[in-house]
């Protein structure tokens, strides 16, 4: 890719009509932190989102609502009750990277391993984009593929809602990768509601070691309803672990992928269920 | 439209007005104004050793285009001490022997820098953490942690 023009727009309504007018030669820029990994030779001319706001996270009654140019490091630093995303920017990258990517960025074209789908699949966030009409999408549509699906020339992406993560509710996201900087190899995310000691509602989420972000239906289901255990827990992974296509790759086998979600799945589902009950995470 | 710009930066506390390339990353601009500290490595946001702090904020200048530093204040090492008079966090590492090539080491103080400037008394996991972007192939880091527990418990991190 070749930056060949440079707009930097300071209202929503002005961002909107350059991004029209370029059409597909237009590129919302970010943090541009994925610039380095875009190939080719095709020219573009940026739209810097960092200058028309959209970078605050505001705190409603059930949930917060994160703008999206809002950066990585400021998720990580901000804390209120039942905000948890600051448990999975701080296995972001690193903190230069932290400092310049925005959530918007991270999830307006999906890699394998980008951490922020995973997580909002599990917390059952909405997108909201907005361009001629305003479109909200829940996680499960918008990561149905790649999100540049419902994106019309002009349209942008303004706004997430992450539910806040209430008293007998629990999150958790686990990231493996050989070193902090490298991609990821498998990303997993549970978010669970509990009554008293059965799963009331569940939602579990992969990354990295499958073709895109994605639920896992097959052990949610498995789980649901179900009083929860250590072993309830183990059985409903190994019954539905081959129900998902584990992808390797740097290197690493599908199978080594397929063994490490077993153990990982595991994990991330007790840490789930421990904060639901109040324990330590 | 035209791929040529003119942006403005406060530049180690000078003002500067350059004219740019839109694709042009900062860090080159940065040499080009003799910040020779500022080091190419990795070229792709992994090393740390272009980094230099961006409204107070670390960022790999490999990285971000010169015009996203339009009208900002940007630090590099060659506003942090001087020989006579080094930085708290320079002395320490100077002290404990942390430096041994030196190629990270711009970098690395620059990270250290903004965080002690919002917090002089970091924790071991704080400095961890703000620092996980900035590899060092010598030193296998011990004499880094060493040298910026000394600072943090000195709580002079912040002091310039």
């Amino acid at each position: 890719m070749k930056l060949s023009g440079y707009h930097r727009p300071t209202t929503l309504d002005e961002a909107k009509r350059i991004l029209k007018e370029l059409g597909p030669s237009g590129l919302p820029m970010a943090g541009a932190t994925s610039h380095s990994f875009l190939k080719g030779d095709e020219e573009k001319v940026a739209v810097d989102l960092a200058w028309m706001g959209y970078d605050r996270i505001d705190h409603g009654p059930d949930s917060f609502t994160i703008g999206a140019n809002t950066r990585i490091a400021d998720l990580q630093s901000y804390h209120a009750p039942g905000w948890v995303l600051d448990r999975v920017a701080l296995r972001f990258v690193s903190q230069p990277i932290r400092n310049m990517t925005t959530i918007g960025g991270n999830i307006a074209r999906v890699f394998p391993w980008n951490d922020f789908p995973v997580a909002l699949l599990a917390l059952g966030a909405v997108m909201t984009i907005t361009g001629q009409d305003v479109q909200t999408h829940t996680a499960d549509v918008y990561f149905k593929g790649q999100p540049a699906r419902l994106y019309e020339p002009g349209d942008l992406l303004v706004e997430i809602k992450v539910p806040a993560v209430k008293s007998g509710c629990g999150f958790a996201y686990h990231k493996e990768n050989v070193v902090n900087m490298d991609f990821s190899l498998l990303t997993l995310a549970a978010w669970i509601r509990l009554d008293k000691r059965t799963v009331a509602d569940i939602r579990i989420a992969a990354g990295a070691g499958v073709p895109l972000p994605c639920r896992l239906p097959g052990l949610e289901n498995a789980l649901a309803g179900v009083a929860i255990s250590t072993d309830a827990i183990k059985q409903a992974i190994a019954s539905t672990l081959d129900s998902v296509k584990w992808k390797g790759g740097d290197g690493f086998s599908d199978d080594y992928i397929r063994a490490l979600a077993q153990a990982h799945l595991e994990d991330v589902i007790i840490d789930a269920w421990q904060m639901a009950k109040g324990g330590a995470t | 439209m035209s791929n040529i710009m003119t942006i403005q930066l406060t530049l180690n506390g000078r003002k500067q007005s350059v004219t740019v390339d839109v694709k042009t990353k900062l860090i080159d601009i940065l040499r080009q104004l003799g910040c020779y500290s500022v080091k190419m490595g990795c070229s792709e946001g992994a090393c740390g050793s272009c980094a230099v702090n961006l409204n107070g904020r670390v960022v790999n200048s490999c990285l971000t285009y010169a015009v996203q530093a339009d009208g900002g204040i940007v630090d590099t090492v060659e506003s942090v001490g001087s020989l006579d008079n080094p930085h708290p966090i320079q002395a320490a590492l100077v002290e404990e022997g942390a430096v041994q090539c030196g190629y990270c080491m711009p970098g690395m103080i620059m990270a250290a820098k903004a965080l002690f400037d919002i917090n002089p008394t970091p924790t071991d996991e704080e400095m961890a953490i703000h620092l996980d972007g900035q590899l060092c192939r010598c030193t296998g880091y011990e004499k880094i942690q060493t040298a910026l527990r000394k600072v943090a418990a000195a709580g002079k991190g912040g002091v310039a």
